[in-house]
């Protein structure tokens, strides 16, 4: 249905996968393994040792002047110092693409300072690029997820739009008791799943095609929190069970996500998909969706079972760029797509913690303020109207920088004594010494 | 002594009564004395109550504590088959102080001899003490006098000289808190006589005529306070008032082995130790009788440790205190304890080795009568205020008031 924007002789997008950091480069030898063909996979790291167990995507050694193949020990200023000074092959890397994913674990160094250079650098090379970041739980220290919170900002200040999976979210979806070893792996299932639902939406020929030229559409120039919802089923009534699965995603927040989306792509891939799967997918996730465009795709599997696979792409906006004026800019030949999706300038978006709420310490979440202040953004990295919003939030925040939330060193009490009976009593003080209290306290003896 | 003062007949001829009271902070006391014509005391009746409305030796429910007084003077009237009319009241607390005054006069008459009125006057002048205006005096103990700087001077009347001095001790009170027993025992219809110091009255009880001359040390360990006197050359020298006391060394047990204040309070009667046994480290004191936790268990060298530290700082307190004054050096007949405390187990090894000093239990052995109300270190107080009180009527031989006086006559017709 749609057409591409690539030439006749490369039917398909050239879609690049680029794992950043320990976790990234991790994740990406999976995809690497089990993703479908036609992707080309790069694994991006400081660390040598992590770079030694790929086998199936590039290797590629950042910043080996600086931290020498030692790692940045989570230090995301050496991070970006080093992803800097490799930036001529990195640009190479993104060349041509048409889709790059940035696949980077959030909080630790690599990740969180390199992801966004790199978008950066994707980005001028024409690329609609897609962060996949996964932020650490919440029990791995305030630091680290303060960290990773700045990381995922900073990418998606760059970024058309990042697909966020917090690690916590495995907790909550399977209790406290699940072992660390399952936990990670469904976080990295998910976050695989993500990256390989879109290029499976991609690269699967099918009937009802969904194409890149709709993924770009519905992302480019968002700079947005997107998600993306995966979900399998089989048997009889394998679509109402992907619905509820759909629904009960934690990516889905419960329909939420779906409300506050701009744009839903909805891809279903199975044997024999009827008619009357199809409708009742698209009609449970329409009755979820107030404004949002729905673009929908079917496809033949490859080779995979007889189940039903839904993949959806929710993408939001935070705010809308002019319409077709940044499409207009890369690709001509889809503006009237992207003024024909119908958004109105009155849309918006609740909070999600978009660039312009820097300062505000919001952010979105739920860990309140940040502690981490993003380095500040070139101005090349900027659009325009980023630039001016800036200038107008910045002026209006400059009479109340005071008001700012500081963030306060909590103290501890000291240990508070009980006098017993001696509580209301008029104290015995001598020489500065309460005698009511306990001698061997104020001493300091030690009862074992 | 008595020839000093004529002595009234009528105190002769029938024997008197005199009313030691103490509201303690562990229990109220009551001892009666019947001073024989000799001026023997003989200890009559004893009457105690557990004291409920009282904290670190004050006042602080007035009716409670005036409920505990009745009766406790109920048992000892029972006791000792008397009608209690009139109470020497001991006092305490942490506002009174003892503090050393000198007064001087000049001897003016011609012939420089000093007179009673010299000996009177230069008295006065001690007495002439800049207190705070709440403080009001509650002893001025007459030491010695110096007569042209010549020390040691027992009774100068006859003596010549320019210049006579005296020193005083002097016990003072915060006047509204010395009150509140006063108004207490008055509200149940009983005079006060007179009021002591705790820590006065204690040594009186306890302290022979050899132990004050050579310098001695009294510790009244009570519940809510602790006292100390110290006497030298015959005189008090110095006196003192720690709001601590065996309360304290209860709530650190409870605190400390986190069990519940009266269960602390049993404890510390039970197992209780002023020094720390080496052997008592592994020891554990099954409380699951009376707990709600099966198999609760206490520590006895962490309970030891506790109450040693507590008695031992305690001890040190006075210790410094007594250096401060200068007197740790004439204590040469030691340390005598009493009180309550008095009754933990090695508390005299304890005293013994903070002070250096031989250390012993303070028994009431200058007067007779009940055995159990002399041997016992806690009624020193009282049987220390029925010797106060002797004192203070031999001083003062009661002026018979007119409405005293109706009662006297009305009692000595009915036979009483």
């Amino acid at each position: 249905m749609k057409n591409s924007t690539k030439p006749a002789s490369n039917a398909n997008p050239v879609i690049r996968l680029l794992g950043l950091g320990e976790a990234g480069v991790k994740l990406v030898e999976t995809l690497a393994m089990i993703g479908p063909g036609g992707i080309e996979t790069y694994s991006l790291d400081t660390d040598n040792r992590s770079l030694a167990r790929c086998h199936q995507s590039q290797a590629f050694l950042l910043g080996q002047a600086i931290p020498c193949g030692l790692g940045t020990g989570g230090d995301s200023a050496l991070a970006r110092a080093a992803v800097e000074s490799d930036s001529e092959q990195l640009a190479g890397i993104v060349r041509g693409a048409d889709l790059v994913f940035i696949v980077a674990g959030m909080g630790g160094g690599t990740g969180t300072g390199a992801a966004s250079f790199l978008a950066n650098l994707a980005k001028e090379a024409g690329a609609l690029v897609v962060g996949v970041a996964a932020t650490p739980f919440d029990c791995e220290g305030i630091r680290r997820c303060n960290q990773a919170s700045g990381g995922v900002r900073d990418l998606k200040q760059v970024a058309d739009a990042v697909f966020h999976f917090p690690n916590q979210n495995v907790v909550l979806m399977e209790g406290a008791n699940v072992s660390l070893h399952e936990a990670l792996d469904i976080a990295n299932r998910h976050l695989c799943e993500a990256v390989l639902g879109v290029s499976r939406m991609l690269l699967d020929s099918g009937m009802l095609n969904v194409s890149f030229g709709d993924l770009q559409a519905a992302l480019r120039g968002r700079h947005s929190l997107g998600s993306v919802v995966h979900v399998d089923a089989s048997g009889d009534d394998r679509a109402a069970a992907a619905v509820r699965k759909l629904l009960t995603h934690p990516a889905a927040l419960g329909g939420e996500a779906l409300q506050e989306a701009s744009t839903l792509l909805v891809h279903l891939s199975g044997e024999d998909i009827t008619m009357a799967e199809i409708v009742a997918v698209t009609d449970a996730i329409g009755s979820h969706v107030t404004k949002a465009n729905l673009v929908v795709g079917a496809s033949e599997p490859g080779s995979d079972g007889a189940g039903l696979q839904v993949t959806v792409v929710i993408a939001h906006t935070a705010k809308l760029a002019e319409p077709g004026q940044e499409q207009a800019k890369v690709h001509p030949d889809q503006t009237g797509q992207a003024s024909g999706l119908g958004f109105s300038g009155s849309f918006s978006v609740p909070d999600t913690g978009s660039y312009l709420d820097l300062g505000k310490g919001a952010g979105g979440t739920s860990r309140g303020s940040f502690a981490y202040t993003p380095p500040a953004p070139t101005a090349d990295a900027l659009t325009p109207e980023c630039r001016e919003d800036l200038i107008r939030v910045a002026a209006k925040e400059e009479p109340n920088r005071k008001k700012r939330q500081k963030i306060v060193q909590e103290m501890l009490p000291l240990e508070i004594v009980s006098k017993g009976r001696f509580e209301k009593s008029e104290p015995t003080i001598h020489q500065g010494e309460d005698l009511d209290q306990p001698t061997y306290i104020r001493r300091g003896a030690v009862l074992n | 002594m008595g020839e000093r003062w004529p002595v009234n007949k009528q105190n002769v001829s029938n024997s008197q009564i005199i009313v030691g009271l103490e509201i303690g902070t562990s229990k109220v006391c009551v001892a009666v004395g019947e001073v024989s014509e000799n001026q023997v005391v003989n200890i009559i009746g004893l009457g105690q109550a557990k004291s409920r409305g009282v904290r670190k030796g004050e006042i602080i429910d007035v009716a409670l504590a005036e409920e505990d007084v009745r009766n406790a003077i109920v048992e000892a009237e029972q006791v000792a088959d008397v009608e209690i009319r009139s109470v020497f009241l001991g006092v305490t607390g942490s506002h009174i102080r003892g503090f050393n005054n000198t007064g001087v006069h000049p001897v003016v008459s011609a012939d420089r001899e000093i007179t009673t009125s010299d000996i009177q006057d230069v008295i006065k002048n001690a007495k002439a003490i800049n207190l705070p205006t709440d403080h009001s005096v509650v002893h001025v103990i007459r030491q010695h006098f110096r007569v042209d700087g010549q020390d040691g001077v027992q009774n100068p009347e006859g003596m010549l000289g320019a210049k006579i001095e005296v020193d005083v001790h002097v016990v003072s009170g915060r006047y509204n808190r010395l009150q509140n027993p006063i108004r207490l025992v008055n509200g149940l219809h009983l005079e006060v006589d007179n009021i002591s110091s705790c820590a006065l009255a204690s040594s009186l009880a306890i302290l022979s005529p050899e132990q004050k001359e050579l310098g001695t040390l009294v510790i009244d360990l009570g519940a809510g306070v602790t006292e100390y006197a110290v006497y030298s050359a015959g005189v008090i020298k110095h006196t003192g008032v720690l709001a601590v006391g065996g309360d304290h060394v209860s709530n650190d047990l409870a605190y400390g082995l986190k069990v519940p204040l009266a269960r602390a309070e049993q404890l510390k009667i039970d197992h209780g130790s002023a020094v720390i046994d080496p052997e008592a480290g592994d020891r554990e004191i099954d409380l699951s009788n009376d707990s709600l936790i099966p198999g609760r268990q206490v520590n006895l060298g962490h309970m030891q440790k506790i109450m040693s530290m507590r008695l031992q700082e305690t001890f040190e307190l006075i210790a410094r205190d007594i250096g401060q004054a200068g007197l740790i050096e004439y204590l040469r007949a030691g340390v005598v304890l009493c009180g309550g405390g008095a009754r933990i187990p090695h508390i005299t090894r304890l005293a013994r080795e903070v002070f250096n000093l031989p250390v012993a239990i303070g028994r009431a052995s200058t007067v007779s009568g009940i055995k159990n109300a002399l041997d016992e270190p806690e009624f020193a107080t009282p049987v220390g205020l029925i010797k106060f009180g002797v004192f203070q009527s031999q001083a003062n031989p009661r002026r018979a008031g007119f409405g005293r006086a109706i009662r006297r006559q009305v009692a000595a017709l009915f036979g009483r």
